[in-house]
């Protein structure tokens, strides 16, 4: 996942060099080139996509057309399901995004201040962090439930890692001069947490939560995918055993658009928060 | 809450500038008591109220240790730190410090930086906003309030630093190599407005810098410090009259007593290289 997002912030640069403004085109700014080029490279594959299947390139019970794809989502949507769908998907991935976080960042803070903290985190979360989390699912589902309980309990399981992680990295070793500078203008070692820790951490916190976004998303759709019930996960493996490739499609389109609209709200929380930030300014 | 009513109380009379009584200082860091590095030898320092005294030596000589030791960011291990207000056991706004690479707030703009001092001393808001304006108007930083320290220069924002650390006007000012990152126009400026800042407002400054002509054109007394474990080697003082501009960079007795300076950190400068290797 990181690799992922790591590729979306530096793509955006790189057709900026070869789409030299025109001179006419002056007010056009190398942002707005940059979207129109991106959302033209999206266009172009699902065009693609349409006619390799309308014209016989593809099977279309393989691949149906992006058309048909589309409306079959219109439909649900008419019908109310999917907006169910993705209502309880959205419901699960940030109710555990957020557990996850509530839990993540104060562990990552304590583990940053506290020896005793860092001995015992420490090696919990070195142990779970590269475990793969989704293991855990036929236990959560004995000790919670088969419904929401255990899918969110799911989620904020596998958000918590990279939250705690990048929390702990940002919160340790921190520049001393900016809390210095704090102490000696007045500020009482309790007050150094809110005012100047956190603030100085933010970056690498939010970073943090950045990758346990998509992680969380993910895990989402695999928990209501292996447990089913509603949510967009389970209306697809619903769509699968019945051989109904149409809707098995409609859901990866509503993953996607859900992921984009999730992940982009982020970066602008982001940017929002780090406005006094040198990368808010690049 | 009761703690900000508690720190509300000294607003008033701001912080008096008074002297500092440094007597047989040692610290090493490290492992204490045996196999540490000495950084500090003995020091015995009498600052008195008012002055400005600049603590001048090599690199790793120890001196921005003592300053911090005065500022009480690091504990001091033995010997006593003193000033008007008692021992020094802990930071204080009595005794703000600037320091080499600014520390603003960089999250903070230029004026919630300045304000966050006035804060803490309890101004009533009113009083906070027209204090943090106009000592960013003495540091020529009107029209840059709002913006954040990575959008200004390395100048503007040692500037801003200053601004933060005056407002809360400290009885005593410490300074470590403030201008250090300056290019060499800056900086000369920042003198000149530092001594003036200094003239007019009677804190007690401690400025910590190895530049010998900064240290001759700002200070009324000088130490020079040893290399590595550093000791007080020679205390000077500075005679030269106390409106200093460009104009005295031409001054004999400020030519003479910067050649002098200079032969006396010349040796500790050479000391500390050959301990360095």
């Amino acid at each position: 996942m990181m690799n992922m997002a790591q590729a979306r912030h530096i793509a955006p640069n790189m057709p900026t060099r070869k789409v030299p403004a025109p001179r006419a085109a002056r007010a056009i700014s190398p942002k707005t080139v940059d979207t129109l080029v991106q959302i033209a490279v999206v266009a172009l594959l699902a065009g693609i996509w349409e006619f390799s299947a309308r014209f016989g390139a593809l099977n279309p019970f393989l691949l149906p057309p992006l058309s048909v794809v589309l409306g079959r989502i219109w439909e649900d949507l008419l019908a109310g399901t999917v907006l169910v769908d993705l209502g309880l998907t959205l419901y699960r991935a940030l109710l555990g995004f957020v557990i996850g976080a509530v839990i993540g960042i104060p562990a990552g803070i304590l583990m940053a201040r506290s020896a005793v903290m860092r001995w015992f985190l420490d090696p919990l979360v070195s142990i779970g962090f590269p475990m793969p989390k989704i293991a855990f699912l036929p236990i959560f589902i004995l000790w919670f439930d088969i419904y929401d309980t255990s899918k969110i309990i799911m989620v904020s399981f596998s958000c918590f890692f990279p939250i705690v992680a990048a929390t702990y990295a940002g919160c340790s070793g921190l520049d001393k001069w900016p809390i210095w500078s704090a102490r000696s203008l007045g500020a009482k070692e309790r007050e150094l947490l809110w005012e100047v820790y956190l603030p100085m951490a933010m970056p690498q916190i939010i970073t943090g939560l950045q990758v346990a976004l998509p992680t969380g998303m993910i895990t989402t759709i695999v928990t209501e995918m292996l447990m089913g019930g509603r949510g967009v996960g389970g209306s697809m493996i619903m769509a699968g055993r019945f051989a109904d490739s149409v809707g098995v499609f409609a859901g990866i389109v509503q993953i996607i658009i859900l992921g984009f609209v999730v992940v982009k709200s982020l970066e602008i929380v982001r940017r929002r928060l780090l406005i006094w930030h040198p990368e808010s300014r690049r | 809450m009761s703690m900000t009513h508690a720190s509300a109380a000294p607003r008033q009379g701001a912080h008096l500038a008074s002297g500092i009584s440094i007597s047989n200082v040692s610290h090493s860091y490290g492992a204490q008591g045996g196999g540490g590095m000495l950084a500090l030898d003995g020091i015995n320092l009498e600052i008195g109220d008012g002055e400005f005294h600049c603590l001048l030596g090599p690199s790793g000589c120890g001196k921005s240790t003592l300053l911090y030791l005065v500022g009480g960011f690091i504990p001091v291990q033995s010997g006593v730190i003193s000033t008007a207000a008692g021992p020094v056991t802990a930071p204080g706004p009595d005794r703000s410090i600037v320091f080499q690479n600014f520390a603003l707030f960089p999250w903070k703009t230029v004026k919630d930086n300045v304000l966050y001092g006035l804060k803490k001393a309890g101004y009533p808001s009113a009083e906070r906003e027209e204090r943090a304006q106009r000592y960013i108007d003495m540091v020529h930083l009107t029209g840059f309030e709002n913006s954040y320290p990575s959008q200004l220069s390395g100048g503007m924002q040692q500037r801003a630093a200053i601004a933060r650390t005056l407002a809360v006007d400290p009885g005593i000012l410490l300074m470590d190599e403030p201008f250090g990152a300056l290019d060499a126009q800056t900086r000369r400026v920042m003198q000149e407005e530092l001594r003036a800042i200094w003239r007019d407002s009677r804190k007690t400054v401690v400025f910590v810098t190895h530049d010998v002509q900064e240290a001759v054109f700002l200070a009324d007394r000088i130490s020079i410090m040893s290399a590595r474990p550093g000791r007080i080697q020679h205390i000077i003082d500075v005679n030269l009259p106390k409106d200093r501009g460009e104009e005295i960079l031409e001054n004999r007795e400020f030519i003479g007593l910067s050649e002098h300076i200079w032969r006396l950190v010349r040796e500790q400068a050479v000391a500390a290289t050959r301990g360095v290797h």
